[in-house]
């Protein structure tokens, strides 16, 4: 492939290593009394401000998945990967709902994770346990996308890719990985969040010149879709259907735009049903930061559309077009081709260094999310419930180099067709705590068996139906939607319409038979409680409070 | 619960407007995105942006405009709730 162009490979390393220094210093940064207490480790002492909060959501929700994944898909099959765009559009308004209260309930009782919550408000572990190994195995896919974004860049780059054996083709994606998890580890969220400065920095500058310059370079926005339209309309001799949609079409023609929506609307609820979000959320200082994150996080979501539209541009720059078809017709390759096709070598560096700390600092978000579950709700739940907080921050270190490792059989194991996919498949799985957190923050109606249950049939009928989707490249695993009525529609949305269903019938037989409903420790007002300092933090299932029913 | 639980609604019930502007405002911003074939289309382009990607950016600044609009009209109501949490905390205390 390529020769490796030695300006955009010193920029990006120099930039690594700039912000490898940041990731180290960031443990001294607002430093506690304590950094061996999860709190701090895990919540960076649960002192952020809007300002902060809205870098590290950011940081957290925009990653390879917009720069690298949410263009592939446009580049690949056209409209529908604007999906993306409704879906970031929708979150805001959706989350704002519930959101605060997950703060206010947390803050109030000290939750660090939504398993925390469960086992508060329903008084069950079993749930809990749920919660925290969906939780777990939902963000190792996640992850391994992020692996997959850097790994497109460096074979761009041509870094590793010349050499035909498999470790040194590796070896550059290895020492990234390295390198974030020494710095989660020594650092905690204190970390990724100063980090998400400079890499917004960076994004904000490459996406807004790009924007404006590549245009110019292609004949104008009006050919850059009319190249598109032409594109996607021409029918595909392989397989001969078109090569994808210009706008979601109706069913008449091929239903796109249910499964549009469906992706959309699946894609918004799971968002903030993630940990690494929630971890996010509840490092906020107040309520009242939470709300006006929402506000003002949508301008993320202009970035988010500006970049799926470099997917039409890649269609529309035929060598772009050309590379990424010699390249085995890889599209997660559109993005990292197009810049370096069109512009100087040391700009394309900054991109590249954009796009791949970009990756990192979310990976680092989501790794030490999940270490917190599983040290929480997990470790300290079932096997040491009598761990001394330094105990608890060096299992949760411990826990999120293993979660990485499992990330990376994830990135090596699943076709690569489409990486969102292994977003896709990640929310299919998280989608399914829906009725237990969402739910349980506004009723205590759902009886925590039904909700057991409910979940597991989710679960089950979620992982089977994703694992039959098939397509010309690839067996099993191979997209997110499937065909019910008619329709193609995102696995994850039917998953938890049958969750629901189940969930609602069981709770009311378990509550005709009256089936002990366990201890509530939460208590209504607390849903909407803005305590002013941080109180002490109380350990997952020991309740301050007693349910005064 | 019931007790604290009617506590709650009230601070909905003594805002009704307010209250179900948040929940039309809300339900709209959703509605207007999710339901495709509304935008679903080429025309009327702007400039030489067709109709289904000019739509989508245009609503961005919308949303923000939107929760912006809703999270001052719930001020009266957090107010609302959180004086009652403290007045409840206060019983609490003193039982």
């Amino acid at each position: 492939m390529s020769h490796v162009n030695t300006t955009t490979f010193t920029i990006v390393v120099v930039l690594f290593i700039i912000v490898t220094g940041v990731g180290f210093a960031a443990a001294r940064w607002r430093r506690a009394a304590d950094m061996m207490h999860l709190d701090e480790w895990g919540l960076g002492g649960r002192s952020f401000g809007t300002f902060i909060t809205w870098f590290l959501l950011g940081g957290d929700l925009y990653t390879a998945y917009t720069f690298i994944a949410v263009p592939a898909l446009v580049f690949g099959s056209g409209s529908i990967g604007f999906f993306a765009v409704a879906y970031t559009i929708m979150v805001f308004p959706i989350v704002l709902i519930f959101l605060p209260r997950l703060w206010s309930v947390s803050r109030v009782h000290g939750y660090v994770t939504p398993a925390d919550f469960i086992r508060g408000r329903y008084g069950s572990r079993g749930l809990a346990l749920a919660a925290a190994i969906t939780g777990i195995i939902a963000l190792m896919p996640y992850i391994a996308l992020q692996l997959v974004g850097i790994q497109a860049v460096l074979e761009v780059m041509g870094v590793g890719t010349s050499s035909t054996s498999a470790f040194a083709k590796d070896l550059p994606l290895i020492i990234a990985f390295l390198v974030l998890a020494i710095f989660t580890y020594v650092s905690g969220l204190r970390a990724p969040a100063m980090i998400a400065f400079i890499k917004d920095t960076l994004i904000y500058v490459f996406v807004l010149v790009a924007v404006f310059y590549i245009p110019t370079r292609l004949g104008g926005w009006g050919h850059i879709f009319g190249a598109a339209q032409t594109h996607f309309n021409s029918i595909n001799p392989k397989t001969s259907k078109p090569y994808g949609t210009f706008i979601p079409t109706p069913k008449a023609i091929g239903s796109t735009q249910f499964d549009f929506a469906s992706l959309a609307l699946g894609s918004a609820v799971a968002l903030f049903l993630y940990p690494h979000a929630v971890t996010g959320t509840l490092a906020a200082k107040r309520r009242s930061t939470v709300k006006r994150n929402m506000i003002y996080l949508p301008t993320y979501s202009v970035l988010l559309a500006l970049i799926a539209l470099f997917g039409y541009m890649a269609v529309a720059d035929p060598v772009t077009s050309a590379n990424i078809k010699k390249a085995g017709g890889n599209a997660q390759l559109a993005v990292p081709y197009l810049f370096q096709h069109m512009f100087p070598p040391w700009f394309a560096g900054i991109a590249f260094a954009g796009i791949v700390i970009g990756a990192l600092v979310p990976a680092a978000i989501m790794s030490i999310a999940a270490a917190n579950l599983f040290t929480r709700n997990i470790f300290k739940e079932f096997f040491k419930p009598d761990a001394t907080p330094r105990l608890q921050t060096q299992m949760s270190q411990w826990a999120s180099l293993v979660v990485k490792l499992g990330a990376l059989l994830f990135a090596i194991s699943l076709p690569k067709t489409f990486s969102i996919n292994l977003q896709l498949l990640g929310g299919i799985w998280i989608l399914q705590l829906a009725p237990m957190v969402i739910g349980g923050l506004f009723t205590r109606w759902f009886h925590r068996w039904a909700l057991l249950t409910g979940w597991f049939a989710g679960e089950i009928y979620g992982t089977i139906a994703a694992y039959n989707v098939s397509s010309s490249t690839a067996s099993h695993w191979a997209g997110s939607s499937d065909i019910v009525f008619g329709h193609s529609i995102y696995i994850g949305l039917t998953a938890v319409i049958i969750n629901l269903v189940v969930v609602v019938v069981l709770t009311l037989i378990l509550r005709a038979t009256k089936v002990p409903q366990g201890t509530d420790e939460t208590l209504p007002h607390q849903y909407t409680a803005d305590p002013e300092p941080a109180p002490a933090p109380v350990p997952a299932g020991v309740s301050v409070t007693t349910a005064s029913d | 619960m019931a007790r604290a639980r009617q506590k709650t609604r009230s601070a909905v019930a003594a805002h009704p407007i307010a209250s179900t502007m948040i929940a039309i405002l809300l339900a709209a911003n959703i509605f207007f995105v999710l339901f495709t074939p509304i935008y679903s289309r080429i025309t009327p382009k702007w400039g030489n942006w067709p109709f289904f990607y000019w739509y989508l950016l245009i609503f961005m600044p919308i949303t923000s405009l939107v929760l912006w609009i809703v999270v001052q009209l719930q001020k009266p109501l957090d107010r609302m709730a959180r004086e009652q949490a403290a007045a409840r905390e206060e019983g609490e205390v003193r039982s």
